[in-house]
């Protein structure tokens, strides 16, 4: 106590008055929220239900924004380390174990960065800019279905929303190179506007004839769609529009060989150059957020979404049915409630017996080994057993958790994918860039189109004739 | 024909246009805060509509070393540009003259830091003029093998650094296998990994010894095919060749008239190279080629200039395994006094460095210390075609043309 | 040492030379008045039987009493290196006539020895300062420049925003310690 007091001490002034306000806000914060929640709570909760899709799009958008952190945090972890072996170098290893937490520190720094803006500066559009930026990115989440039914929102306009919102982050990039005051910033800035609004049309034509087959512009319906076996993808139906789709989708993140905006040979980083502080990192965070999009894109459009490679029940009902086996679906029934009183027996008694059980062999054939440090190390064991155990389960029990893992799985190939090309290519020129986008992809994306249509018309006309 | 205008008594008054004062907006222009002193200057530093200045360096991530380069563009378009030199600049033929002949070695070392025994080799080989030296034959074969080695890797860097200006982050690590090895190797025998300050008036520092002739060993037995993992790198990549191809061309007699040397000159087609032009050292008795590209009406472009210098990473493979087989045994220095005190004379020295024809003039006026050393560096003559190529061409090529000439601005500045 | 190509410069020089052809070691020396170098290099250069085709150095020289210009050339019809001396530049006004003309490549070179030297290149329609700031008044590899705290002492040491002026006469007021008989 005297130690309190004493510190109490030296507290100013206007410590000495907060401090006891924090006491009482202790002691009248439960009062006051059983107070509200009995006043008003009956108001709030009839208020609440009857506005449920509001509800779920402000819990789905921040859903989105806390998840778009630490994926971003993942992929320029996943970057660092996959272009360092591909360098013959090692990479980050200091912080964390192989340097896992090294993004995680990088996102610290970040913040703890002087927040800076250069004289002469647009101070109010330079402050923004990356705001937009970034939120561009997190907005277009809210449309990709990371598993069945777990869709922010599932808009029937699905495709065209993020179109629509995937071409507002060009406006923040210009903004942002315009605001800063910096001739090399500039020319980010208009390269970044060139390109995406160029890239955009490719983009955009490449999904039409996906479109087409589908019927529906619903992410949420498209991935429906590609279920079953892989033969269903869209990407064996659409090649042509798959490959199109991911240059162009390349060119729209920004990532190597059409990096131009931040080409750090030409034009030092583009229109971050003048960026420093968490203003920079917004803008940092905004690019991997969009590698991520991209990934998951391609996965539910062209490869078939959350949906596994070969669905087992449905490929034991095909072998039932062609060659008269008789192979049982498997079917977990995860109801952990119908255990009753066993499921806490279960909790309590199961995480001992196997720790238990896991140290017994270590305690007995290491000799060195003390009791608590093998029952440790059989904690751990069963720790790593029984989460594997878990995800299994979910993995053949629920629909969405093997839905979630596939996407991942997917969307984590994609990124490689694309780290893969920043390791291996150099930049394409701007007028390269250009023509390639007139010249080839618009063309081809045409035909695509035409070809899709078609073939759409053919198939109708023989199987109704 | 121009005259020269003696710019005394042309001041610009305070509300001249041109003069920029600091706390105007234009003072963040690139245009010097003078009136114009020649009609180049004049000329460059004007604007028409819808241009601007930008200032490339001194600190931009890719120029190679402190040089800037104020640019004139127009959009993406390059309309003309102009190089300032001088950032490095640290008098190195001053300091030559206020030191003695063995202390020069040192000084200039730094010159073109990539390869830097080529810097000593000119001076030596003019001091050895100077003062009448016959160089024993072993160390003659010791300099052109140590030669050829470190021109291997500042090839192998060049190939590393043309990737990294155009984008491609893998090609300078894998570059590097190769330098770290031969920086390693030459180590072994100088005790640095950089400026090795080998060379001596009349012979080498030290003979070579187990750990070179070990790891040269090593070294030999997959040189060929790294080499040929590096020429895999990229001559074969679509995105590398198209921004290479047809860029920065520069003709037989523009390169002449240029007075361009070395690999530069021989990728616009003109089979120039010291080391056959005017041999030096055992050159004559060693077979190799003078690899020649860029004969066509269309060649002479920053490809032909990198795979020039491909091709002489063979040609200097071949002669460091003559080197090794014909290298006699002997001493490896000239009997020399400590104080060397040429006679009075002049005597100029020329060598094939990676860059191009790298050459020292030394007047002696018999006292222990030179009494002018001129350097004569190929990268500041071959620099000077940036300004003549890159007309018309787009901003992203400035710096990839640049990295094709191979401008080391410590050579550049001097 | 290629004693026809002596024999032909002298032949071909008889009224241009100032100095005897010298010989020595790889190179041949060819010394000249400066006022005759335009003539003489587009002569080196363009006669099929000289082609001396390679501006291989050009180096300015303070002998401490009067300026030189030096030129290395190469042709591929001697085995020699060919030195051309442009001798008795006055230290107060040196002048000589720019070769930008034949090789437009020696414009810096050129540069540099105005930077250097302060001799003015005629015809040289870039002769700015190349290394030193633009600010800077004196040229530091004269005989009269000396190397401890050289910047203190010379006329340029103060800070000047402009560069005012480069009067040669200004700097041979100082004491030439060293000289070379040449």
């Amino acid at each position: 106590m005297s130690s309190i007091s004493r510190s109490l001490s030296h507290v100013t002034l206007a410590g000495r008055i907060l401090i006891p306000l924090l006491f009482l806000l202790i002691v009248v914060a439960p009062i006051l929220t059983v107070a509200l929640a009995v006043v008003v709570g009956p108001w709030l909760v009839s208020v609440l239900s009857s506005n449920l899709g509001i509800i779920r799009f402000v819990v789905a958008i921040t859903g989105v924004l806390l998840f778009s952190i630490p994926a971003a945090f993942i992929i320029i972890y996943m970057e660092l380390k996959v272009i360092a072996y591909m360098n013959l170098r090692v990479g980050p290893n200091r912080v964390g174990p192989g340097g896992a937490a090294h993004s995680l520190v990088a996102g610290l720094k970040v913040l703890s960065k002087e927040d800076f803006s250069p004289a002469n500066a647009d101070r109010l559009v330079f402050t923004w800019a990356p705001v937009l930026v970034f939120l561009t990115a997190v907005m277009t989440f809210l449309v990709i279905p990371f598993g069945p039914g777990l869709v922010g929102q599932d808009l029937n306009i699905g495709l065209l929303y993020l179109f629509a919102v995937g071409g507002m982050a060009v406006v923040g990039l210009l903004l942002a190179g315009w605001s800063s005051f910096n001739k090399y910033s500039l020319l980010g800035g208009l390269r970044a506007a060139a390109q995406m609004v160029s890239y955009e049309i490719p983009l955009t034509l490449s999904v039409v004839g996906l479109i087409l087959l589908a019927g529906t512009m619903s992410l949420h319906g498209i991935a429906e769609q590609q279920g079953g076996w892989f033969g269903n993808w869209f990407v064996f139906r659409q090649p042509l529009g798959a490959l199109i789709f991911f240059i162009a989708a390349t060119a729209e993140a920004n990532r190597t060989p059409f990096d131009l905006t931040e080409a750090d040979s030409e034009i030092v980083a583009g229109f971050a150059t003048e960026y420093s502080g968490m203003r920079f990192g917004f803008l940092f965070f905004a690019e991997y957020v969009n590698v991520f999009i991209v990934s998951a894109l391609m996965v539910t459009l062209f490869f078939g979404a959350w949906n596994s490679p070969l669905d087992i029940n449905m490929a034991m009902l095909f072998l039932n049915d062609e060659l008269g086996w008789n192979l049982q679906p498997i079917v977990v029934n995860l109801d952990p409630g119908g255990l009753g009183i066993g499921l806490l027996l279960l909790i309590l008694i199961v995480p001992v017996a196997l720790t238990v059980v896991f140290a017994l062999p270590f305690y007995l054939t290491r000799s060195k080994l003390k009791a608590w440090q093998a029952l440790l190390l059989g904690f751990a064991l069963f720790n790593v057993v029984a989460v594997g155990a878990a995800f299994t389960l979910a993995f053949i029990g629920w629909d969405w958790v093997a839905g979630i893992i596939w996407f991942f799985i997917k969307s984590f190939a994609f990124v490689f994918v694309f780290v893969w090309m920043r390791g291996t290519f150099p930049r394409v020129r701007i007028d390269h860039l250009m023509g390639f986008a007139w010249k080839w992809l618009l063309p081809a994306a045409l035909l695509n189109l035409f070809l899709t249509a078609t073939a759409i018309v053919v198939v109708d006309a023989l199987k109704a004739g | 024909m121009t005259t020269f205008t003696d710019p005394i008594g042309q001041h610009a008054s305070e509300d001249d246009p041109r003069v920029m004062l600091d706390n105007q907006i234009g003072a963040f222009e690139a245009v010097p805060p003078y009136p114009p002193r020649t009609e180049r200057e004049a000329e460059f530093y004007s604007l028409r509509d819808g241009e601007m200045f930008i200032n490339m360096g001194p600190q931009h991530p890719s120029t190679h070393g402190v040089l800037r380069v104020v640019l004139k563009i127009n959009g993406e378009q390059v309309v003309d540009l102009d190089p300032v030199l001088g950032y490095l600049h640290r008098g190195v033929e001053k300091l030559c003259e206020n030191s003695d002949y063995h202390h020069i070695i040192s000084q200039v070392d730094p010159l073109e830091y990539v390869s830097s025994l080529f810097m000593e080799w000119a001076p030596v080989m003019a001091f050895e003029k100077l003062l009448d030296v016959e160089v024993p034959r072993r160390a003659e074969f010791i300099r052109v093998l140590t030669g050829e080695l470190l021109r291997v890797s500042s090839h192998a860097l060049y190939q590393g650094w043309m990737a990294l200006d155009l984008g491609g982050l893998a090609p300078i690590l894998y570059s590097f296998i190769e330098r770290d090895e031969i920086v390693e190797m030459l180590a072994a025998i100088t005790g640095q990994r950089m400026l090795f300050n080998y060379f001596r008036i009349g012979g080498v520092n030290g003979d070579l010894n187990h750990e070179f002739m070990s790891r040269l060993g090593d070294w030999m037995s997959r040189a060929a095919q790294q080499h040929e993992a590096n020429i895999g790198l990229l001559n074969e990549n679509e995105i590398f060749v198209r921004r290479m191809r047809g860029i920065g061309r520069v003709d037989k007699d523009t390169a002449l008239r240029m007075v361009v040397t070395g690999p530069n000159l021989r990728a616009s087609g003109v089979p120039y190279d010291v080391r056959r032009a005017h041999p030096y050292s055992i050159y004559p008795e060693l077979e190799f080629d003078i690899p020649v590209r860029g004969t066509g009406p269309e060649g002479g472009d920053s490809l032909d200039r990198y795979l020039l210098r491909l091709d002489e990473v063979g040609q200097s493979l071949k002669i460091i395994d003559q080197c090794l087989h014909a290298m006699p045994d002997g001493p490896i220095m000239a009997r020399l006094p400590r104080l060397l005190r040429p006679r009075p004379g002049r005597a100029w020295a020329a060598v094939e460095a990676p860059r191009g024809l790298y050459g020292t003039y030394a007047i002696s006026d018999g006292t222990d210390q030179p009494f002018r050393m001129k350097i004569h560096d190929p990268s500041f003559v071959n620099l000077q075609l940036v300004g003549l190529v890159m007309k018309g061409n787009l901003m992203a090529d400035t710096m990839a043309v640049m990295a094709s000439l191979d401008p080391v601005m410590g050579g550049i500045d001097k | 040492m290629d004693r026809t190509l002596r024999a032909r410069l002298e032949k071909r020089f008889a009224d241009k030379v100032s100095g005897p052809v010298r010989q020595r070691h790889d190179t041949t020396e060819l010394r000249i008045g400066a006022a005759d170098l335009t003539e003489v290099m587009t002569a080196l250069h363009d006669e099929p039987d000289l082609e001396f085709v390679l501006l291989a150095d050009l180096a300015g020289v303070d002998t401490g009493d009067h300026m030189q210009v030096v030129y290395h050339l190469w042709s591929a019809k001697t085995p020699d290196w060919l030195r051309v001396i442009a001798d008795g530049l006055p230290r107060d006004n040196p002048r000589i006539a720019t070769l930008t003309g034949l090789w437009p490549g020696a414009e810096w070179m050129e540069r540099e020895t105005y930077d250097m030297f302060g001799i003015i290149f005629e015809g040289n329609r870039d002769l700015r300062r190349i290394y030193m700031p633009p600010d800077y008044t004196s040229f530091p590899l004269r005989k009269d420049f000396y190397l401890p705290d050289d910047a203190a002492r010379s006329p340029g040491g103060g800070v000047r925003h402009m560069e005012r002026t480069h009067v040669p006469t200004q700097a041979t007021e100082r004491v030439i310690r060293r000289t070379v008989k040449a």
